[in-house]
């Protein structure tokens, strides 16, 4: 599925990015299905907003988002929801847990929507990235870093197109991090999956075929 | 199974159980209120129906109220034939027939071991007005047997106040029948004698029934003065007594009639003004009940409002969490109405039961107006909490800016 930007400008950011050359802002940008995307930039200048904007989370902005011929301004709800469930899926920054529930049944919320992967592979990855034990304790009580590797999971145990990724491994030591890269390359490549990670710094997590700086 | 109860906690278990049960319980007992108000109208409906000879069918007689204006002439208390002919289109009136008085004296004695003598009002009716038509009622000049019905309480009145009291033995209306009267007719030497004998017993009218043939005999070679025989009683037939609007009528003419005749038409008053008081005040519960559910389900949906803003962030659809939630709490709120309904069902097998040993008979289950108004009480409060789970889900994302 074909990921393409068009003139994209966040109406807070208007005056922030006049003057200021981006090769995703105000630009055209066409995305083929299956591509591994790198965008670089730093802090305050719009990485998440870029991510909650293809993910279909904020509007006001100027320009187009379109996941094959689907526009996403103009999604109605239920083809919005499909879309997040089986074709779109993403890795917040700030993770987004469900606080009350425990690290499984954050997982199994999202799993039970589409069942697309099986509890014993969810415990297989719980495993391979060193946070089984924790798979009955609540999400509150987790440190950011098995916070962070257990929303890598939860974005894993859908299908998609592709998966949005903001700062996935902010919290991660150079072990972990391996681990987490090692699970997603795997899976992304069973499902053809594009990948587009934001981040900070440049790095050699995936093997990108597109970069850009914001 | 995990997905459904995740869901739960995530979504329904932020909410006070105390508010829930209460909300449901207001809506219960308002609907078991309206039910039984309903239930009320129409057993009582019902009742009447049953109560009233011939079905919904009953007899009342009628004449002017007499008093201190009129009570001198007694012209004043006729019925013209424009009256008449109004009282045939009052309000419930099936049939209007005359009561046509005997215009001479009348002297009737029994004799044999039963010695009475008196005065007798004589009457006639037509014949479609009579309790049953006696085989042997005809009578044509020239004959000198004369069949009579008497109102059933004068025999009453014999067997129970005046034999005891001279003496005389009591009469069974078998016995009554097999007695011969002779009866002397007109006044001076205009007087002719026929032997009567009773032929019927009316619970309808209030005097002692001739055919009319002879009324009409009598009135024109027996009565003091000539001229039309004055007409100031009728006989209506009525389809429904007790009526409110039948009795304002009488009230609004001046019109007289027996007080039991109309006592369905006060008791009915009362369980209407009894029933629309209860209605109304289970109107009000049920509006209350309704509004409380309301908020309590925008209460927890706006205390659920993170999760849910998550949920639908995660790709569950707006449509998906409506239907999660209305699956929640449709089957409370259907419970607490087949709570009521249940109740109402109770009332009425105790009260036909209870109703039965005083042989007023009733069906067990309510009737048709019962679950009518129940299905349209209960569409109306699944709609309200529909909409309420639509307009609490949707304003959650509106907040949000999705």
């Amino acid at each position: 599925m074909q990921l393409s930007m068009r003139g994209l400008v966040p109406a807070h950011l208007v005056q922030q990015l006049a003057g200021r050359p981006s090769q995703v802002w105000n630009a055209d940008v066409t995305l083929p299905s299956g591509a591994c995307v790198f965008v670089q930039a730093p802090s305050g200048r719009g990485k998440t907003t870029l991510i909650h904007m293809l993910y279909g989370l904020r509007g006001g902005y100027s320009g187009t988002i379109s996941f094959g011929d689907r526009n996403m301004e103009q999604l109605p709800d239920d083809q919005l929801s499909a879309l997040r469930a089986r074709q779109l899926s993403v890795i917040f920054q700030d993770m987004r847990l469900f606080p009350s529930l425990t690290a499984f049944e954050n997982i199994e919320v999202k799993r039970a929507l589409t069942n697309s992967v099986t509890t014993e592979e969810v415990l297989t990855w719980l495993a391979q990235l060193g946070i089984a034990d924790k798979a009955y304790a609540q999400a509150a009580t987790l440190s950011f870093g098995e916070q962070q590797r257990l929303a890598i999971i939860r974005a894993l145990v859908q299908p998609f197109s592709w998966l949005l990724m903001d700062e996935p491994f902010s919290h991660l030591d150079i072990a972990n991090r391996k681990l987490a890269i090692d699970l997603i390359k795997n899976v992304a490549h069973r499902h053809n999956a594009g990948i587009f990670l934001t981040d900070l710094d440049a790095n050699d997590y995936f093997p990108y075929t597109h970069t850009f700086l914001m | 199974m995990r997905q459904s109860s995740i869901l739960t906690r995530l979504l329904l278990l932020h909410n006070g159980r105390t508010r829930l049960w209460t909300a449901l319980a207001i809506l219960s007992v308002g609907t078991f209120l309206l039910l039984v108000s309903v239930l009320t109208w129409s057993d009582f409906d019902q009742l009447l129906s049953n109560e009233q000879s011939g079905g919904t069918e009953s007899y009342v007689v009628i004449g002017k109220q007499i008093i201190e204006r009129n009570m001198g002439g007694a012209s004043a208390n006729v019925f013209s034939a424009s009256e008449i002919a109004e009282v045939r289109h009052a309000p419930q009136v099936l049939d209007a027939g005359e009561i046509t008085p005997a215009l001479f004296p009348v002297y009737a004695e029994v004799g044999g071991q039963l010695p009475l003598q008196t005065e007798l009002p004589l009457a006639s009716v037509p014949d479609r007005f009579l309790d049953a038509v006696p085989s042997d009622w005809n009578w044509q000049p020239g004959n000198p047997n004369l069949p009579v019905i008497l109102a059933a309480r004068f025999l009453d009145i014999y067997n129970y106040v005046f034999a005891p009291g001279q003496g005389l033995p009591q009469l069974s209306r078998g016995s009554v029948q097999a007695i011969g009267m002779r009866m002397k007719v007109g006044s001076g030497t205009n007087v002719q004698v026929f032997s009567a004998h009773i032929s019927g017993f009316s619970d309808r009218v209030g005097s002692v029934l001739v055919p009319q043939s002879f009324i009409t005999y009598g009135n024109s070679r027996f009565a003091a003065s000539s001229g039309p025989a004055r007409v100031m009683q009728l006989i209506l037939r009525v389809a429904d007594p007790s009526d409110p609007q039948f009795t304002i009528w009488l009230q609004q003419h001046g019109y007289t009639t027996e007080p039991q005749g109309l006592q369905w038409s006060r008791m009915r008053a009362i369980v209407q003004s009894v029933a629309a008081a209860t209605g109304g005040l289970a109107a009000l519960l049920l509006v209350a009940g309704a509004l409380i559910f309301m908020l309590f389900i925008e209460l927890s949906i706006s205390r659920s409002r993170s999760s849910l803003v998550l949920l639908h962030q995660l790709g569950y659809s707006r449509r998906y969490l409506v239907s999660f939630m209305v699956r929640r709490f449709v089957p409370m709120v259907a419970g607490s109405l087949f709570l009521a309904l249940a109740a109402t069902v109770f009332v009425q097998v105790i009260v036909s039961a209870r109703l039965a040993a005083a042989q007023l008979h009733l069906p067990s289950l309510p009737g048709v107006v019962v679950w009518a108004a129940f299905a349209i009480v209960s569409a109306l409060i699944l709609v309200v909490v529909y909409r309420a789970i639509v307009r609490s889900v949707t304003k959650v994302e509106v907040i949000v800016g999705l």
